[in-house]
């Protein structure tokens, strides 16, 4: 297999899949309970007992993390599927309809996609309040916009094609013609646009949950783990810096994935 | 440049601007329509969110004195009217009143631009400069795999979390070696090192656009030509190939500027400077809706007015680019 002689695509697949373990069954990787002291002392470095040590609850850290993949991870993935929902349909409907609905629509998307998203995630928590649903939702309509861009230039391309011709000519019905034969062959470039956003949405996940917008204490989001570690960094810089590298190693797999996805092996 | 008292070329270059500017006014209407949608599509009354985040009784008021703070903020009398108003509002240079302060929008952001645009013009230097070496490096690194190496570092810098690039450096140089201060916002010392955090991301959008034109330029006849009549490589790299590279790299500073917006709500709390950034991120945990929208807006009007300028400005640099002014020029002669 040409894939074992890619060792960083590999080990990619491989920090994923122990990630969607985490996500799924994290007692099976944790080995101390998340929320609970473990009697072992504050704040003590890395130890093959504690690998990324104890915080100034005593509680075992790199259990934290696994416990946090699940929250971090939803609200990324909730995100990224809520954008590629909401911009798909934007994109299938304004590509398709054409005509004075595309130009309004496609205007205000102009605008959604220059205001940086982590502004209109900030918006939306600071009308919504705080918790991980906020923040997926902030973060969702941020990547709306550039998922409704491609769908309707996929769209656009498609809708000229001979099948779709051939299917109009014989008489299949518009909702039929778009979601037969214009969706399915407008959703690849989708598919791995939305790959590559995963990595971003988590990035800007983790930091409005290091900002305090998201899973309030004892909750071990990511981001929130990295900000509780920060009050240390004098002297315990591994409570925050630990975390921090397993969300840069999350991101870096799913970029490298979601490459192998877009083509480029 | 005695032709620009031609009045022709005058009118031309107006007629250039004219449709810039009145792109420049769109963004920020939309922007503010967008942000004024969002928040009143959402659930959730901002008064009575704020007031409960300040906590103590005040969120047991009476109806008429709720009434009475929405008056004061702002927030009152049908949305149409809401929407029109505090539009007008922007033009006369007020953001309205802070919810968690009382203080008047305006100030607070004013108070803290300085510290902010600081920041950023110096990551933005730090990641221009950054980029430029590695894209040289890049270029002229042998053999091939080595140039592999190097050209992959630069994209880590938009994978790194702020906050982490930001705490490394802080345990570092702050609490390891000493040499830079790990909070606050005195001068430029405090600059450094919240400097760097956001110019990676930076240096690393810029390293995009530098390598992919360099590697074209590297490509192309002009610099086979070049290297084909013994100029030293020195030369090529910089009069030729770079010279190409630097133009698009322009372009870009719009999508920098949004990249910069979002960073230095982390990289201000991070490193607990004061600034636009850290303004936010105490309005949103406030839930001072009002702050919120006047940094929206201001950050609409910097990115619109910077882009305005860099289109302008490009005229200059490049004069292939010119053909829409010199092209109304030879009709109107």
């Amino acid at each position: 297999m040409s894939i074992l002689r890619k060792p960083g695509l590999l080990l990619s697949f491989l920090m994923l899949a122990v990630t969607l373990l985490a996500m799924i069954a994290p007692q099976l990787l944790a080995p101390y309970d998340p929320y609970a002291s473990v009697g072992a002392g504050r704040l003590l470095p890395p130890s093959p007992e504690h690998l990324f040590g104890t915080d100034h609850l005593a509680r075992d850290v790199f259990s934290r993390v696994v416990y946090g993949a699940g929250l971090s991870l939803t609200a990324a993935g909730l995100a990224v599927i809520g954008g590629v929902i909401v911009g798909s349909v934007i994109g299938l409907v304004c590509g398709y309809l054409g005509g004075a609905i595309d130009f309004v629509a496609m205007r205000f998307v102009d605008v959604l996609i220059a205001i940086p998203g982590i502004l209109l995630a900030l918006i939306v928590v600071a009308t919504l309040g705080f918790g991980p649903l906020s923040i997926a939702i902030g973060v969702g309509l941020g990547t709306a916009g550039s998922f409704a861009r491609v769908m309707r230039s996929a769209v656009l391309r498609v809708r000229s094609e001979e099948y779709v011709e051939a299917a109009r000519t014989i008489g299949v019905r518009g909702s039929g013609v778009l979601f037969r034969h214009v969706l399915p062959n407008a959703a690849r470039p989708v598919v791995s646009m939305a790959a590559l956003e995963l990595a971003v949405a988590i990035l800007s996940v983790s930091a409005l949950s290091f900002l305090g917008f998201g899973a309030q204490p004892p909750a071990p989001e990511w981001g929130a783990l990295v900000s509780a570690g920060r009050d240390f960094v004098a002297i315990a810089p591994w409570l925050s810096i630990l975390p921090g590298v397993v969300i840069l190693a999350v991101v870096l797999s799913v970029n490298r994935v979601s490459r192998f996805i877009g083509g480029d092996r | 440049m005695a032709s620009v008292a031609n009045p022709s070329t005058f009118m031309s270059i107006v007629r250039f601007l004219l449709p810039k500017i009145g792109q420049c006014l769109f963004v920020v209407w939309a922007t503010y329509t967008v942000a004024f949608l969002l928040i009143h599509a959402l659930p959730g009354d901002p008064v009575l969110a704020a007031l409960s985040v300040k906590g103590g009784d005040a969120t047991s008021t009476d109806p008429a004195a709720l009434d009475a703070l929405r008056a004061r903020y702002g927030l009152d009398g049908p949305l149409l009217q809401q929407y029109v108003v505090h539009f007008l509002d922007l033009f006369r240079g007020d953001l309205g009143v802070s919810i968690a302060t009382g203080q008047p929008v305006v100030d607070m952001i004013a108070r803290t631009f300085p510290h902010t645009a600081a920041l950023a013009l110096f990551s933005l230097v730090l990641g221009f400069v950054g980029a430029l070496l590695f894209t040289v490096w890049a270029y002229i690194a042998r053999p091939a795999w080595m140039r592999n190496v190097v050209t992959q570092i630069p994209p880590l810098g938009i994978a790194i979390p702020a906050f982490l690039s930001g705490l490394v450096l802080i345990s570092v140089f702050s609490f390891g070696l000493g040499w830079f201060p790990a909070s606050g916002t005195n001068g430029f010392v405090s600059l450094v090192l919240p400097g760097i955090t956001l110019a990676l991301p930076t240096g690393a959008i810029f390293f995009q656009v530098f390598s992919a034109a360099v590697f074209d330029a590297g490509a192309s006849p002009f610099v086979f030509t070049a290297n084909a009549k013994g100029l030293a490589q020195r030369t090529v790299v910089v009069r030729h190939v770079l010279r190409n590279a630097l133009l698009p790299s322009i372009t870009i500073i719009g999508l920098q500027i949004g990249y910069l917006a979002g960073g230095t709500a982390v990289v201000e709390t991070v490193f607990s400077r004061d600034g636009i950034g850290r303004l936010t991120v105490d309005a949103v945990l406030a839930r001072d809706i009002n702050v919120v929208m006047g940094v929206v807006v201001v950050v609409s009007v910097v990115y619109a007015v910077t882009t305005l300028i860099v289109d302008a400005l490009y005229g200059v640099i490049d004069p292939r680019t010119r053909t829409r002014i010199t092209r109304t020029k030879a009709v109107s002669a």
